[in-house]
């Protein structure tokens, strides 16, 4: 059995102090994030985990006005599409960047949100 | 494989019922066997759509629990989960059990009842089709799904709010025809620009509602179709998948999964997007028409906003699209809707629509999208 490279939640313990990481396949290069178990470019299974710089800027935008029930008290809220430095994409929520100045090409770098001992991924100020 | 065909079609009203989810698809199950002139007794099996029903009205197994309250119990039964897409996955499998023939009568269909909790609980519920450790941690929504979307399209090509809400102006227009829709009125650009926003830039009415309802079709072999009164046939199935998370996905302004199971379709029709005389579309949002009708190869990647605006996709235009109000107006019970858009086609085909029938339509496609466009399917149909 081949241990997986990075699970879930060694990559949200590196998150949690403010480390985004990928991984990059051993046998063509592939960059992927999250990790996955097989590389989807050439099938194989031979990650390393790789550090990223978590610069990126925003591909696209939304501010959630509607929430569910578990958001509400923070609505209106931004979730963005980044494009990494590195070239590859992830989901983030927005924070400390006002609402009226989102644009798609602004630039944006990573920062944990933790909230009640869960991580997720956002993206503040470059 | 052998041909197959839809033999009878049944959909409840759509909009707020005081009833379960079992009972609206068995209403619309009754209808479809009476429709096709079939005794329940020949049905072999069911292939049932239900998403939220864990979450909304605490029940699992909702496969035998809705053969039960349609009163028929003892046949196979299997509950299909593809988020909104559900029934029409259903429905593909089917296809294949009566194409291989294991079974010459099988029942189809779904339904959802979502309208008994307060929007921001739907909200969390439908949100569950998106990514619990990725997505639903950032608050992410569906209409935030499809504004990630919208954003991208606007960017890439310059599409305008104005040209979405065409859509929502024309589906309501085509929803006003059709008594089972939720909303029966026709709204004005001015409202839709000027509705709020629920995820920038998609406003209120760029949105479809929360729906309950419930559809069914019943399909059957060759042999048994040819006795039937008015068969539709089914010329292909297909579905096709996509990464699961938005971030993953290369472009956000088009829908691979579409274009993949599109192309898979016209492939086992061996028919092309020129041959198509009407689509039900999965309009879960305007701008998810305007990404489905180039993913279905009707217009070119970026075209479809302009189209919309200009009237190709409204009824009399080059492609009529969701005659039947679509999701928009129509209405979307999740588990249900892949059905439902059969039922419209088949309606059609048959020249049974009405004042919003397609004149002189011998093919038509319908495509449903599940999820974070991670699971799509496209069917197609003709008469004759």
């Amino acid at each position: 059995m081949a241990e997986p490279v990075i699970t879930l939640r060694h990559f949200f313990e590196r998150a949690r102090a403010g480390q985004l990481t990928g991984v990059r396949c051993r046998k063509c290069g592939e960059l992927a994030i999250p990790p996955k178990e097989l590389c989807p470019a050439c099938y194989e299974r031979a990650w390393e985990p790789v550090p990223l710089g978590g610069e990126g800027t925003i591909a696209s935008y939304t501010v959630i006005r509607v929430a569910p029930r578990a958001f509400m008290a923070d609505a209106p809220y931004a979730v963005a599409a980044v494009k990494l430095t590195e070239g590859v994409s992830i989901l983030g929520r927005i924070v400390d960047i006002p609402l009226e100045r989102l644009a798609v090409g602004l630039p944006v770098r990573f920062r944990p949100i933790v909230r009640n001992s869960q991580t997720a991924i956002g993206f503040g100020p470059a | 494989m052998r041909r197959v065909a839809v033999i009878g079609v049944g959909v409840t009203k759509f909009g707020k019922h005081e009833r379960t989810s079992s009972e609206l698809f068995a209403e619309a199950a009754a209808d479809a066997l009476a429709d096709a002139e079939i005794s329940a007794d020949r049905v072999q099996a069911l292939y049932y759509g239900n998403v939220v029903g864990s979450e909304t009205e605490h029940q699992l197994h909702t496969g035998p629990q809705a053969a039960s309250i349609l009163g028929i119990p003892a046949i196979p039964t299997t509950r299909f989960e593809a988020a909104c897409a559900s029934s029409h996955a259903a429905f593909r499998h089917a296809v294949m059990e009566v194409g291989a023939g294991v079974s010459d009568v099988v029942l189809v269909g779904g339904a959802e009842r979502v309208l008994n909790v307060p929007t921001p609980d739907s909200t969390e519920y439908f949100a569950y089709a998106s990514d619990a450790v990725w997505e639903q941690t950032l608050g992410l929504t569906f209409p935030g799904v499809f504004a990630l979307i919208a954003r991208a399209h606007m960017q890439k090509y310059g599409t305008t709010e104005e040209q979405m809400a065409a859509v929502a102006v024309k589906n309501h227009k085509h929803g006003a025809l059709n008594p089972k829709a939720q909303f029966q009125k026709e709204i004005t650009l001015e409202q839709v620009l000027k509705s709020a926003y629920v995820a920038d830039p998609l406003k209120l009415y760029d949105c479809c509602p929360f729906t309950d309802g419930g559809a069914a079709v019943v399909l059957a072999s060759e042999e048994v179709a040819r006795k039937s009164r008015r068969p539709v046939w089914v010329l292909a199935s297909a579905a096709a998948s996509d990464w699961m998370l938005l971030g993953d996905k290369r472009d956000l302004s088009r829908v691979p999964a579409t274009e993949r199971a599109a192309a898979l379709a016209y492939k086992q029709a061996g028919l092309a997007p020129t041959d198509v005389d009407v689509v039900e579309l999965h309009d879960c949002f305007t701008i998810a028409e305007i990404v489905a009708t180039e993913g279905l190869g009707f217009f070119e990647p970026g075209a479809g906003a302009r189209a919309a605006e200009k009237g190709m996709t409204s009824l009399g235009g080059r492609v009529p699209v969701n005659p039947s109000g679509g999701l928009k107006a129509k209405g979307h019970p999740i588990g249900a809707t892949g059905a439902a858009q059969i039922a419209e086609i088949v309606t059609q085909l048959r020249g049974d629509a009405g004042s919003r029938q397609v004149s002189g339509a011998r093919t038509g496609l319908t495509h449903t999208l599940g999820g974070n466009t991670a699971t799509v399917l496209v069917s197609l149909f003709g008469r004759g």
